[in-house]
């Protein structure tokens, strides 16, 4: 009982984790520049594939190959906001919102297309990834979840130390709170979201790299956790940080309980009457206000 | 840009004169067409490319008229669809007797999914139809429980990944042998000539103005009178009763719905015909769908790249053409109108002003 408990948490955990790193990059930026980007899941794909490239391809180091999926995404990032967003931000503001979703779903098809194209649709090993288990007392654990939530921790903790601490966290945290007086205030509105999506795209590739090497490279490898990260995102309110992570955690948590006692197939059919429930008691999401958004 | 002229009395009877003579045109098109064409395969996509049109207009309905960004449109299309299907193929009924209840079927499942989305507004309506869309999906596809046996054939309740195929047809091989694919035509063009009418009717009467005035801003149509709540539900039930309707008919034609109907790209393409055609432009979704189909028809050609086609087509028109081809076609009408008032009021001095090229309507 114990054992499968302790199974259960840790497979909850670990896309727990999984879908937080998700869930951050969407949400970042949602909260900053109230873009939705539909073309996240293509993100998380291409990151995936980079480190497989570089890696098996090319023969280079884990860590080269890890810094390639973080590049790639930025780039992906920026080639968004030069294409696209630069492009519709300069029209009328009232339908940005649903022109840019419509926009990057565009983007997120061609993408995983494009991967398709290059790489075939088998399935492919990502090779990020440790084998064995270690023990802790009674608890068998797989090295690879470690390294996961690892990794993940990592990321949440840079990511807060950019937003809280730097220059440029500052100006994107002004921009979020209140784009007319942060841009009165000097700071330089379209230089931040080009660094949003920059940032987001980065914790898209890892992100990918993570989710890959817990399954499979396939093209479609990223509509799943993105799905995931969706209704987290609206669970915990767009644009809401740590409501977004504490969303991602109880939800994971849930989702592997209800495979574990229902059957795989309840599972994401379990977090969406959640998500129901939750958006019929309050609307803007659990943490998330209607007017105020705070990262 | 997008500055309202007052609308006289004259000018709204010119633009109803123009929807009358273009939808004549059409009719006399749509008439002549079976006639014009003997391949099958032609007036295979034809039909297709209907039950296209009708769903994205529809979906125009819903977003480009309402405001309301609903990604469960294909989901009531299908629901609409296995509705039927169901119907024939437990209880034996003919299918033109399924249509109707299956359309009342989605009907009712788009309320649901209209209360469920009640309180919220923009993406967040996105997000959960995207995910009821998915479920509905998944629960399909990992069906696996036996509910009836079809010979030595175990058949789940909702037909899981396969579908349902060979409950019946609308009647015409029987009737029509050979030429039953043109009956096949004429049927689903009457299907879609009679969901424009209505959906003229609709967004011309008070309550599309509703529609609009919750679309344009919410708050200010609530406070001059206008019922949320009522409005909301009432044009998700609308649109839903002739997507299901078409997803009955869809079925039928095909004689055949799987769960592929519900997956992204179909979905996707729907939004690309409005997207392209003009969002909030009645005969966007029509343009949308033939710009569509037959950029769809020439990219087979070079067959693995059409999806990249397709995803590259639609973010490149919502950069470049925001109000769709439809819009563009407007901007040009009046550009040019604008400048023939103002080569008469100028006096023309100068005698050999020519003709400067029109813009590229891109």
């Amino acid at each position: 009982m114990v054992d499968v408990l302790m199974a259960i948490l840790v497979a909850g955990f670990t896309s727990g984790a999984l879908y937080a790193l998700a869930t951050v990059g969407l949400s970042l930026v949602w909260g900053s520049m109230g873009m939705l980007n539909m073309a996240h899941a293509a993100m998380l794909t291409l990151g995936g594939y980079v480190a497989f490239t570089v890696i098996t391809s090319l023969g280079l180091p884990i860590a080269i190959g890890f810094m390639g999926a973080i590049l790639v995404g930025a780039v992906a990032g920026a080639i968004l906001y030069f294409a696209i967003v630069r492009n519709l931000l300069k029209n009328d503001k009232s339908t940005f919102e649903a022109n840019v979703m419509i926009a990057t779903v565009g983007i997120g098809i061609a993408l995983e297309n494009a991967i398709l194209l290059t790489y075939g649709g088998q399935p492919l090993k990502q090779p990020v990834s440790i084998a064995g288990t270690f023990r802790v007392g009674p608890l068998t654990l797989p090295w690879q979840n470690l390294l996961i939530i690892a990794v993940v921790v990592v990321m949440m903790v840079v990511v807060s130390l950019a937003l809280g601490r730097t220059r440029m966290g500052r100006a994107i945290r002004a921009t979020a709170q209140n784009r007319d007086a942060a841009q009165l205030m000097g700071v330089a509105v379209n230089r931040v979201y080009l660094q949003v999506l920059m940032l987001s795209g980065a914790l898209a590739g890892i992100c990918g790299v993570m989710v890959s090497s817990m399954t499979q490279l396939s093209p479609p490898l990223g509509n799943d956790p993105m799905l995931k990260a969706f209704i987290m995102c609206v669970v915990a309110g767009l644009g809401n940080l740590p409501g977004a992570v504490a969303a991602a955690l109880g939800l994971a948590l849930l989702e592997s309980f209800v495979q574990y006692a229902l059957g795989a197939r309840w599972g994401f059919p379990s977090l969406l009457f959640v998500v129901i429930a939750v958006l019929i008691w309050r609307p803007s999401g659990l943490f998330g206000r209607a007017e105020i958004r705070r990262m | 840009m997008t500055k309202t002229r007052p609308m006289s009395r004259s000018a709204m009877s010119r633009s109803a004169r123009t929807d009358l003579v273009i939808s004549l045109v059409l009719i006399a098109a749509a008439i002549a067409l079976p006639f014009l064409v003997d391949s099958r395969y032609i007036l295979g996509q034809i039909v297709l490319a209907l039950f296209y049109a009708t769903i994205a207009s529809q979906w125009n309905l819903l977003f480009g008229f309402s405001g309301i960004f609903s990604l469960a449109q294909m989901a009531i299309f299908a629901f609409g669809g296995y509705a039927t299907a169901m119907l024939c193929f437990y209880f034996g009924w003919n299918v033109w007797a399924a249509l109707v209840p299956g359309a009342l079927g989605a009907v009712l499942f788009s309320l649901v999914v209209g209360l469920a989305c009640l309180r919220l507004t923009g993406v967040y309506v996105a997000l959960l139809t995207l995910a009821i869309a998915q479920t509905m999906y998944l629960l399909i596809v990992t069906d696996t429980e036996c509910f009836v046996m079809v010979g030595s054939v175990c058949r789940q309740f909702t037909g899981g990944a396969v579908g349902f195929a060979r409950f019946g047809d609308l009647g015409t091989r029987a009737l029509l042998r050979a030429q039953w694919l043109v009956g096949n035509y004429a049927i689903i063009a009457v299907l879609f000539a009679l969901t424009m009418v209505f959906t003229y009717a609709i967004v011309k009467s008070p309550i599309g103005l509703a529609f609009r005035a919750l679309k344009d801003n919410p708050d200010y149509a609530v406070a001059r009178g206008v019922n949320r709540f009522q409005a909301q539900l009432l044009v998700f039930g609308i649109s839903a009763f002739f997507t299901g309707l078409a997803g009955g008919f869809y079925a039928a034609h095909f004689q055949a719905i799987g769960p592929g109907v519900l997956s992204m790209s179909q979905l996707m393409f729907i939004i690309a015909i409005v997207v392209v055609g003009g969002v909030g432009t009645f005969w966007g979704p029509l343009v949308g769908t033939v710009v569509l189909v037959l950029a769809d028809e020439l990219m087979r050609e070079s067959g693995e790249f059409r999806t990249l086609g397709l995803g590259l087509i639609i973010a490149l028109s919502v950069v470049l053409m925001p109000k769709g081809l439809v819009g563009r076609f407007g901007d040009l009408v009046h550009w040019l109108t604008r400048r023939r008032a103002k080569l008469t009021d100028a006096k023309p001095i100068d005698s050999n002003i020519v003709q400067s090229p029109a813009p590229a309507g891109k």
